[in-house]
């Protein structure tokens, strides 16, 4: 009987996890292997409507990093803008994310984000490229 | 066949291939994929969220504001000649517009009139989006030479001494005061005698004038705030097409097809989008400048106008804390902004001529065929690119278009001036 309650409790406690796990709304990877995990406040992501991001940026081992600075650029190649807003990191969370506000979309159609950090010293960059409906 | 006769002949298919490729149809009705219905939905009325809250303007949707706003909208004794009220402009008749290239105020404008309809769901005011509140943008016409040319102190003059006014603003903003040894005339951005003047006030004394002059601006946003579109053919269309039905009533095949492009090859959605069929920014698509004017900076100089506005939402006459005011703390400043104007909504597009943001185009018909030759722009780059459009497929984007309008769904009341 405890074998089953054990049992079952290890079963609750799995899809409870699985429920929990979010995937990143964008994700991609830096020149030099960085991790970036974007999880967007407003998802799926849609036009017109600004909001917030927390970023995620991950070691090879999947670690959290702490970087010395972060900005995200963003545009439409084809049209040859920009975003319509200026997004920035305003602050760093308790789970060692970035909250990125002011991010708004005003066109559908494909976008690509330019992710640029900093960490020991080091310049990095990672190109993100996404269609929005 | 005689020899003399191959060449009229060869002449004769070619003008008749040339004649059908641009004018004949592709008959039947379009059959829409599962993006087009998603788009189409996404253009409705239906889809209208209600309207966004104004965090700086505290009586944003307080009735008695909105009474107060709306009879100051019609009152033509707010400009220097008695003659300009903002109803001069903004013709209620008119879908808010005013029929004419450039604005007609106490002089002539620089910009074409734009529609007020469903423009409080908007996060800026002005073609080059230079005001960041519906309030703070219906200030700057009441002291624009072009426009109303009255200033802040002769507007309180005229309130405090109008029992009637006087009333109405006690009412919503609390008590009124005329300070002692008030020049007649007086505001900081107006010509040298009005500066003198407003110059004799105390500190103190300017920040209370300025603080009344925010909230008849309060009060006029409250009013425009009613001004919201009706439901048109086509939301009736989307409407029957989301039920998964499609009649021949609603919409003729003509103006199914100009939806067809409108979403599709005539790339029109992909900046008036939403269900106002605006995306409330700002692009550069290559329109020549108002005859006589330098072409504009457009959005390149309205962002840091807006920056710079003593009435912006950051201001100490906004209503809005520092983290209310998301779109002005994170508006972008950069090149691709140079000679990049607000996107106009379309509700209502066939009662609004002139076209664009100096009238420059009288008709749909050009402003179809701006887009489907994409030209360079004076300024900068043109964002748009050609289109290729046939000539019937240009007539049936001017159809579709024609099906964007109804009568307001804003009583009626509010589309007349009040008894005064």
């Amino acid at each position: 009987m405890k074998i089953l309650i054990a049992l079952s409790l290890l079963l609750s406690l799995c899809f409870a996890n699985a429920a929990d796990v979010r995937l990143p709304d964008l994700s991609g990877v830096t020149d030099r292997g960085l991790k970036i995990e974007i999880y967007s406040e407003l998802s799926p992501l849609s036009i017109n409507q600004i909001h917030s991001w927390h970023v995620r940026v991950l070691d090879r081992n999947d670690e959290i990093l702490e970087l010395e600075e972060l900005n995200i650029f963003g545009g439409m190649p084809e049209h040859d803008h920009g975003l319509p807003t200026q997004p920035e990191v305003t602050t760093r969370l308790d789970n060692g994310d970035y909250l990125l506000e002011g991010v708004r979309f005003h066109m559908q159609g494909h976008w690509q984000l330019q992710v640029e950090l900093q960490l020991n010293g080091v310049e990095d960059t990672a190109i993100i490229d996404f269609d929005l409906q | 066949m005689k020899k003399d006769l191959l060449l009229p002949l060869l002449a004769s298919i070619a003008l008749i291939a040339v004649v059908g490729w641009n004018y004949l149809s592709i008959p039947g009705v379009p059959d829409w994929s599962e993006e087009e219905l998603r788009l189409i939905a996404s253009l409705s009325l239906d889809s209208l969220p209600p309207l966004p809250l104004d965090p700086s303007n505290l009586v944003a949707d307080d009735p008695a504001a909105a009474e107060f706003g709306h009879r100051l909208y019609f009152d033509a004794r707010l400009s220097s000649n008695a003659q300009v009220a903002c109803a001069t402009c903004h013709k209620p008749e008119l879908m808010f517009t005013d029929g004419l290239a450039l604005a007609v105020g106490v002089g002539i404008g620089p910009m074409h009139t734009p529609s007020l309809v469903g423009l409080s769901y908007s996060p800026w005011f002005y073609w080059d989006g230079r005001k960041d509140s519906q309030w703070a943008q219906a200030l700057a016409p009441l002291e624009a030479k072009h426009e109303h040319a009255t200033d802040r102190v002769q507007l309180l003059r005229l309130i405090s001494s109008d029992t009637v006014y006087r009333d109405m603003y006690e009412n919503v903003f609390g008590p009124l005061s005329l300070p002692a040894m008030l020049p007649e005339t007086g505001t900081p951005q107006g010509d040298a005698q009005q500066q003198a003047n407003w110059n004799t006030l105390e500190r103190e004394t300017q920040t209370g004038i300025s603080q009344f002059f925010a909230n008849l601006g309060k009060a006029i946003a409250a009013y425009e705030r009613k001004i919201l579109p009706g439901g048109t053919r086509f939301d009736d269309y989307a409407a029957q097409v989301a039920a998964g039905s499609d009649d021949d009533n609603t919409l003729n095949n003509s103006e199914k097809s100009g939806l067809k492009l409108f979403i599709g090859k005539g790339q029109c959605v992909t900046c008036h989008n939403g269900p106002l069929f605006t995306n409330h920014e700002f692009h550069n698509t290559g329109v020549l400048a108002v005859g006589g004017q330098m072409p504009s900076m457009g959005r390149y100089d309205g962002v840091r106008i807006s920056q710079k506005d003593s009435f912006n939402c950051l201001g100490k006459f906004s209503d809005a804390s520092a983290q209310e005011c998301i779109e002005l703390r994170f508006a972008r400043d950069a090149n691709d902004l140079v000679g990049a104007m607000k996107t106009p909504t379309l509700r209502n597009i066939s009662e609004t001529a002139p076209y664009m943001h100096g009238g420059q185009m009288t008709d749909l018909a050009q402003v179809v065929n701006h887009y489907n030759d994409a030209p360079s722009s004076m300024l900068s780059h043109n964002e748009a690119k050609p289109l290729g459009l046939r000539i019937v497929e240009r007539i049936q984007l001017e159809d579709f278009l024609l099906t964007l309008s109804a009568p307001l769904a804003t009583e009626q009341k509010w589309l007349v001036a009040p008894d005064y």
